[in-house]
């Protein structure tokens, strides 16, 4: 993904994944590492045992516990105190130090990230001081079927994805990982996906091309999404676009789990990122991005790609 | 918010990205009203800008007039008057026309 250019926000990362995916273990280890330099943590437990932060202390600019439930619903508004806080406390910084500044949110296992970027796009003070700059969630392929078969929930955060790590990859056979690998890119074809044991990066083998889970429907999660991906014509221009999208959200938000790309418009390249019903405000581009302009992806169910492009072939040609 | 033009219509809604500058900001808010009633006309509802500000005054066949602050608004006032949300995927939309690309 191309880089946007620093506009003084503060950049958070959503770390998620399903209970006892090894999202602490793998934070600490990219924190030791300085993937995420000297970053506020936040860390959100839907059930009270508060643990993780003196794991992650020490190796942390500061830690921020959210124990009164879970960020993405009964915890919402704790979540939304914290960050505004951080916010105000970066806002006091010197200009050369908000450069750096990030914050990393580890979820509950229990917690959507669609929901939590929805609850800063919601919030009219996070929504100015708030970049976020990836979602990441982490999937135990030890567990990754029975979770996925039964579990709403895990679907989703896959989903939510712009990041996918696999963890616990070195107790599962290669054709069982194949096929986790398989229902994951499912699930979500957009996601880059890597993997971990004990937080450390660990190189996938190459795997047999084999077909994914076949997932039973859920009865809160429906069918299996499915990515289309349009290229936009020459002759739509940003106002017709950004109509059509908008109403298209409004209306299918539930179903349209991803909309991601580029478009361009007066002002430069745009990328747009929806998570359903929540578009990130749009990021302008350098120049370079253009060449990838106008290429739309839209991964979601209840809907057929081609009814897309004649939708909004319609509405461009009147 | 800005007093002389009103923009931007809320912190960061998104359809307001992709113009930077006052005169294409007016273009686009009547081009965009020119698109939403291609959207809005099967339904029994007209929108037109304001006149002032940023937002869409949206007229419906019940003879009411509201003015709106963005697009978002127009979704949601349009859905609790019909009772259902506008989908631009309702096969009045998807049957008219081949994809082309």
């Amino acid at each position: 993904m191309i880089a946007p250019p620093e506009d003084g926000r503060l950049r958070l990362t959503i770390l998620g994944g399903y209970l006892g995916s090894g999202k602490t273990t793998w934070l600490r280890h990219q924190l030791y590492e300085g993937a995420f330099g000297k970053a506020h943590i936040l860390i959100n437990e839907a059930a009270e045992t508060p643990v993780d932060d003196t794991l992650l202390a020490s190796q942390s600019a500061g830690v921020t516990m959210l124990s009164g439930g879970c960020a993405c619903c009964t915890g919402k508004d704790d979540l939304v105190i914290a960050l505004q806080a951080l916010c105000d406390a970066h806002s006091r910084h010197k200009s050369e130090d908000r450069q750096t500044a990030q914050i990393v949110l580890e979820t509950s296992g229990l917690a959507d990230p669609a929901a939590i970027l929805d609850a800063i796009q919601q919030d009219s003070v996070l929504v100015h001081h708030i970049r976020v700059a990836e979602i990441i969630v982490l999937v135990d392929a030890m567990n990754a079927e029975e979770q996925l078969r039964t579990e709403h929930l895990g679907r989703a955060q896959i989903e939510a994805a712009d990041r996918i790590i696999l963890t616990k990859v070195d107790t599962v056979p290669d054709a069982g990982l194949a096929t986790v690998v398989a229902t994951v890119r499912h699930l979500n074809p957009a996601a880059r996906i890597e993997a971990a044991v004990k937080g450390e990066p660990f190189a996938l083998p190459d795997l047999p091309a084999v077909p994914p889970y076949d997932l039973p429907r859920i009865s809160d999660g429906g069918e299996p999404i499915q990515p289309t991906k349009i290229d936009i014509p020459d002759d739509v221009d940003w106002a017709t676009f950004s109509i059509w999208l908008s109403a298209l959200i409004y209306a299918r938000g539930d179903d349209l789990v991803r909309v991601k790309g580029v478009f361009d418009t007066p002002a430069g390249p745009l990328l747009l990122q929806a998570v359903r019903k929540s578009v990130q405000p749009p990021e302008l581009l350098p120049p370079e991005a253009a060449q990838r302009q106008n290429q739309i992806v839209f991964i979601g169910r209840g809907y057929k790609g081609d009814d897309l492009r004649r939708s909004l072939d319609y509405f461009t040609r009147g | 918010m800005c007093n002389a033009c009103g923009f931007p219509t809320r912190p960061g809604h998104w359809t307001d990205a992709g113009v930077d500058n006052a005169g294409e900001r007016l273009r686009l808010q009547i081009r965009r009203a020119q698109i939403l009633n291609r959207l809005l006309n099967g339904y029994g509802f007209k929108a037109r800008p304001p006149g002032h500000g940023p937002g869409f005054a949206l007229s419906s066949f019940s003879g009411r007039t509201t003015l709106l602050p963005d697009l978002e608004a127009v979704w949601q006032d349009a859905a609790q008057q019909l009772g259902h949300p506008i989908d631009p995927l309702d096969p009045r939309f998807t049957t008219a026309a081949e994809p082309n690309s």
